[in-house]
C-alpha cells in the first residue's frame, strides 16, 4: 500500500479537493475519499497516466473526465516504481524513459542510416526501377521538352538534314528513332533528350576538323539515349525527394519537386558514371563503324583548348576531362580497331562545316 | 461633501483591487523531455511507414498541453491516436474525392473545369477544417477536468468565410487582413472553458494598418524591424483576447518587446542550425516558455468556480484535413 497527498478534480466544477490517495496493491486500485461522495475506487487498469514535466496527471472516465494531480516528488517516485514493477508503464513510456543520451544516439544512428542510404542505396534502387517506367514516357517527356525548347532557337535546316544523313550512315545500336537538330548558336554544346532528339549547336560543329570527331560526339550522345540516362537521373532525383519527404513526413513538397525536375531536363547533369558509360559504349560504336576512335579524344581536346578558362556546358558536369581522355586512350589500346576512310561521311561532314 | 468624494473612490478602488486576481500562465516542459518524444515518434512513424502519425501527434499534443499550466494546474489533451486515425482516413477520402473529380474532368478533356473544381474544392474545405479542428481540439482539452468547447455554427461560419474570401479575391488580397481577423474573431469568440466564454475583439482595419506599417519599416531596415513586427502580431492576438463569465472578466496583455523576440528567434535559430535540426525540441520549449511568460493575465473570475458545460466531440476529420493542407489551426 502506497499513500500520499494529491489533488482531485471531479469533472463537474474546477474546485480543487485535497485528498489522501491510497494505492491498494492487492486490489490493484486507487482509493480516496471526498466530502461529497465518500469513498471512490478507480481500478488501475482503467486509469490513464500522463507523465508530464515533474507531475503526474491521472485521468479517469470520459464523460466527464475526473483528474487526480500528483505533485509530491516522493509519492511520484513510489508510484512510478509500482507501475514499473507491475508492467503498467506502457511500451511507449518505456521508450521515453530510455533517457536523452539513448535518444541522441538513436537520432544520430537514424540520421546516419538515412544519409548512407540516400547516398549509396537509393541511386542503385532508383536506376533499377527505370525498367518499370514505360519507354513511352521517355518519348512523351523528351518530345514535350523539345517542342518547348526549340521554339526559342534558330534551326539550321540544311545542316540538320546533313547531320541526320550522317547519322544514318552509322550503326548506332539504337532502338528509338533518332532525330538530330542543328541549332545556330555560338554555344559549344550538344545534348540528348530521352525521346531520341539530339540537339547540336553550330558552335560545337565549327570546332571540329574531322568527321571522326563528329562520329565520336554522336556515339557519345546516342548512348545517353540508348541507356535511358535521363530517365535514370529523373528516377534517382524523384526517389531522393520522395525519400527525404517521407522521412520528414512532408506530403506537400513531393509533387512540386518532381515537376520542377521535369522542367529542367536540359540542366540535368549526368553523373560521372553515366558519362563514362557513354564514352566507352560510344567508342565501341565508332570502332564497329570502322571510324578512327581517336576522333573522340581530338574532340575533347579541342573543346578543352577552346575554353581554357570558361568551362563549356558540355564539360561542366564532368570537369575531369584529362582522366576521361586517358581512359579512352587505354580502351583504344586494348582494342583492335580497323580504320576505313568513309567518303560519304566526309562529304556530309564538309556540308556541315559550311 | 467634496471632501468625502476621494474617500469613497478610495474605498471602491480598494474593493476592486481586492477582487482583482492575478493569474499565472506557465510552461514547465523541458527540452530533453520533448526531444525524447519527438525522436520516439519519428522512429515509430518511419518504421510504420507513416501510419503511426496520428498516435505520434496525440503524444506530442499531450506533452505540450500537459506541460502548460494555469495557476499551477496543467491543461490536458485527451485526444487519442485512434480518433485522429479515423479522422486521418476520412480526410484522405475527402481529398481523394476532390482529386478524383479533377482527374475525371481531365479524362473528359475539360482540364479548365477540372482545375477550377480542384481549387474550389480545396478552398471550400479550409473553413470546414478550421471549424472541425476547433470543435475537436477544444472538446479534447481540459483544465482541472473542465472541458473546453467550441460553439461556432458551421454553416454560419462557412457562409461568412466564403463571403470574406470573395471580398479578398476582388480586392486582390487587401481584404485578406479582414478575412483573417474576422475568422479569428468568430472562432475565438465561440470558445468556452466550461461556463467561461472567450471573447476576441479586433478589427480588420487595425490589423491591416499594423501590418502595413511593419511591412514598410521591415523593408527600410533590411528586415531588422521584423522582430518588432512579431511583437505587434503577438500583442494583436493576445491583447484583444479576454474571458468572460457573467459580469466577471479576465483580460490578457502581452509584455513581449521587439528585443525579446530578437533574442528568442536568434537563439532558436542558432540552436537549430548548430545541432543540424536536432535542437528543434529545445527551440519549441523555449518558445512555449517565452509565450506563457510574456502573457499577463488579470481579472476577477474565480477559477475555482468554473462549471462543466461543454459536450464531448470526438470527430478529428477537420483536424486531419488541416494537417494535409499544412495549416496549424487550433491555438
Amino acid at each position: 500500500m502506497i499513500k500520499g497527498n494529491a489533488f482531485y478534480y471531479d469533472g463537474l466544477s474546477s474546485v480543487s479537493q485535497n485528498i489522501d490517495l491510497i494505492i491498494d496493491k492487492e486490489k490493484k486500485q486507487l482509493v480516496f475519499t471526498t466530502l461529497l461522495v465518500g469513498e471512490i475506487n478507480w481500478p488501475i487498469e482503467d486509469i490513464e497516466i500522463n507523465y508530464n514535466s515533474q507531475i503526474i496527471n491521472i485521468h479517469f472516465g470520459s464523460k466527464p473526465v475526473q483528474v487526480i494531480k500528483l505533485d509530491d516528488e516522493e509519492f511520484i517516485i513510489e508510484f512510478t516504481q509500482y507501475l514499473k514493477e507491475n508492467g503498467k508503464e506502457g511500451w511507449y513510456q518505456r521508450l521515453i524513459n530510455l533517457g536523452t543520451k539513448i535518444h541522441v544516439i538513436i537520432a544520430i544512428a537514424f540520421l546516419g542510416t538515412i544519409v548512407l542510404g540516400y547516398i549509396y542505396l537509393l541511386p542503385i534502387i532508383a536506376e533499377r526501377a527505370v525498367v518499370l517506367v514505360p519507354e513511352d514516357y521517355d518519348t512523351e517527356l523528351g518530345g514535350g521538352f523539345y517542342n518547348q525548347y526549340i521554339e526559342y532557337c534558330e534551326i539550321d535546316s540544311i545542316k540538320t538534314e546533313a547531320l541526320n544523313s550522317f547519322a544514318q550512315h552509322l550503326d548506332l545500336e539504337n532502338k528509338k528513332n533518332l532525330k538530330f537538330t542543328v541549332v545556330n548558336s555560338e554555344t559549344v554544346n550538344a545534348f540528348a533528350l530521352p525521346d531520341g532528339n539530339i540537339i547540336v549547336f553550330t558552335g560545337l560543329l565549327d570546332l571540329m576538323e574531322n568527321y571522326d570527331e563528329l562520329a565520336g560526339l554522336i556515339g557519345h550522345e546516342v548512348v545517353h539515349v540508348n541507356k535511358r540516362h535521363s530517365m535514370k537521373i529523373l528516377c534517382r532525383n524523384a526517389a531522393g525527394y520522395l525519400f527525404v519527404s517521407a522521412i520528414l513526413s512532408d506530403v506537400n513538397g513531393i509533387i512540386a519537386t518532381i515537376s520542377d525536375n521535369i522542367n529542367s531536363l536540359q540542366s540535368l547533369s549526368y553523373s560521372r558514371g553515366f558519362e563514362q558509360e557513354a564514352d566507352e559504349v560510344g567508342l565501341n560504336i565508332m570502332i564497329k563503324n570502322n571510324i578512327k576512335p581517336e576522333g573522340m579524344i581530338n574532340l575533347f581536346k579541342r573543346i578543352q583548348n577552346k575554353h581554357d578558362i570558361d568551362i563549356p556546358a558540355i564539360l561542366s558536369s564532368h570537369p575531369l576531362t584529362e582522366d576521361r581522355i586517358q581512359t579512352i586512350k587505354n580502351i583504344i589500346k586494348s582494342k583492335n580497331s580497323r580504320y576505313v576512310e568513309n567518303k560519304s561521311l566526309r562529304d556530309l561532314f564538309l556540308e556541315l562545316k559550311d | 461633501m467634496f471632501g468625502a468624494q476621494p474617500t469613497k473612490t478610495k474605498i471602491i478602488m480598494e474593493l476592486i483591487n481586492e477582487t482583482k486576481k492575478k493569474y499565472k500562465l506557465e510552461f514547465f516542459g523541458i527540452g530533453s523531455e520533448f526531444f525524447g518524444i519527438i525522436i520516439v515518434n519519428w522512429l515509430l512513424t518511419v518504421l510504420s511507414l507513416g501510419f503511426y502519425y496520428p498516435w505520434a501527434k496525440a503524444k506530442k499534443l499531450k506533452f505540450l498541453y500537459g506541460a502548460t499550466a494555469l495557476n499551477n494546474d496543467r491543461f490536458a489533451f485527451h485526444g487519442t491516436g485512434k480518433e485522429m486515425f479515423v479522422g486521418f482516413i476520412k480526410a484522405i477520402i475527402i481529398i481523394a474525392i476532390i482529386y478524383g473529380v479533377f482527374v475525371l474532368f481531365l479524362f473528359l478533356k475539360m482540364p479548365l473545369i477540372g482545375g477550377l473544381i480542384l481549387y474550389a474544392g480545396f478552398i471550400a474545405i479550409v473553413p470546414l477544417a478550421i471549424h472541425g479542428s476547433y470543435r475537436y481540439r477544444m472538446s479534447r482539452t481540459t483544465w482541472r477536468g473542465i472541458r473546453f468547447g467550441y460553439r461556432g455554427n458551421r454553416d454560419e461560419f462557412l457562409l461568412s468565410f466564403y463571403k470574406w474570401l470573395f471580398f479578398t479575391i476582388i480586392t486582390l488580397g487587401i481584404y485578406g487582413a479582414w478575412l483573417s481577423i474576422n475568422s479569428r474573431r468568430y472562432v475565438m469568440s465561440n470558445v468556452r472553458m466550461g461556463d467561461i466564454a472567450f471573447k476576441y475583439e479586433a478589427d480588420g482595419s487595425d490589423y491591416f494598418w499594423m501590418n502595413f506599417k511593419n511591412y514598410f519599416l521591415s523593408i527600410i531596415t533590411l528586415g531588422i524591424y521584423s522582430f518588432w513586427w512579431y511583437k505587434d502580431l503577438f500583442a494583436f492576438y493576445v491583447d484583444n483576447l479576454s474571458l468572460e463569465k457573467g459580469e466577471e472578466k479576465i483580460s490578457l496583455r502581452s509584455k513581449a518587446t521587439g528585443s525579446d523576440f530578437f533574442v528568442l528567434i536568434i537563439i532558436n535559430l542558432l540552436i537549430t542550425v548548430f545541432t543540424l535540426g536536432l535542437g528543434y525540441a529545445w527551440a519549441v520549449t523555449r518558445t512555449m516558455k517565452f509565450f506563457t511568460e510574456k502573457i499577463e493575465i488579470e481579472g476577477n473570475i474565480d477559477l475555482n468556480a468554473i462549471n462543466q458545460t461543454e459536450e464531448d466531440y470526438t470527430d478529428a476529420t477537420g483536424e486531419d484535413i488541416g494537417d494535409f493542407l499544412d495549416l496549424d489551426l487550433a491555438m
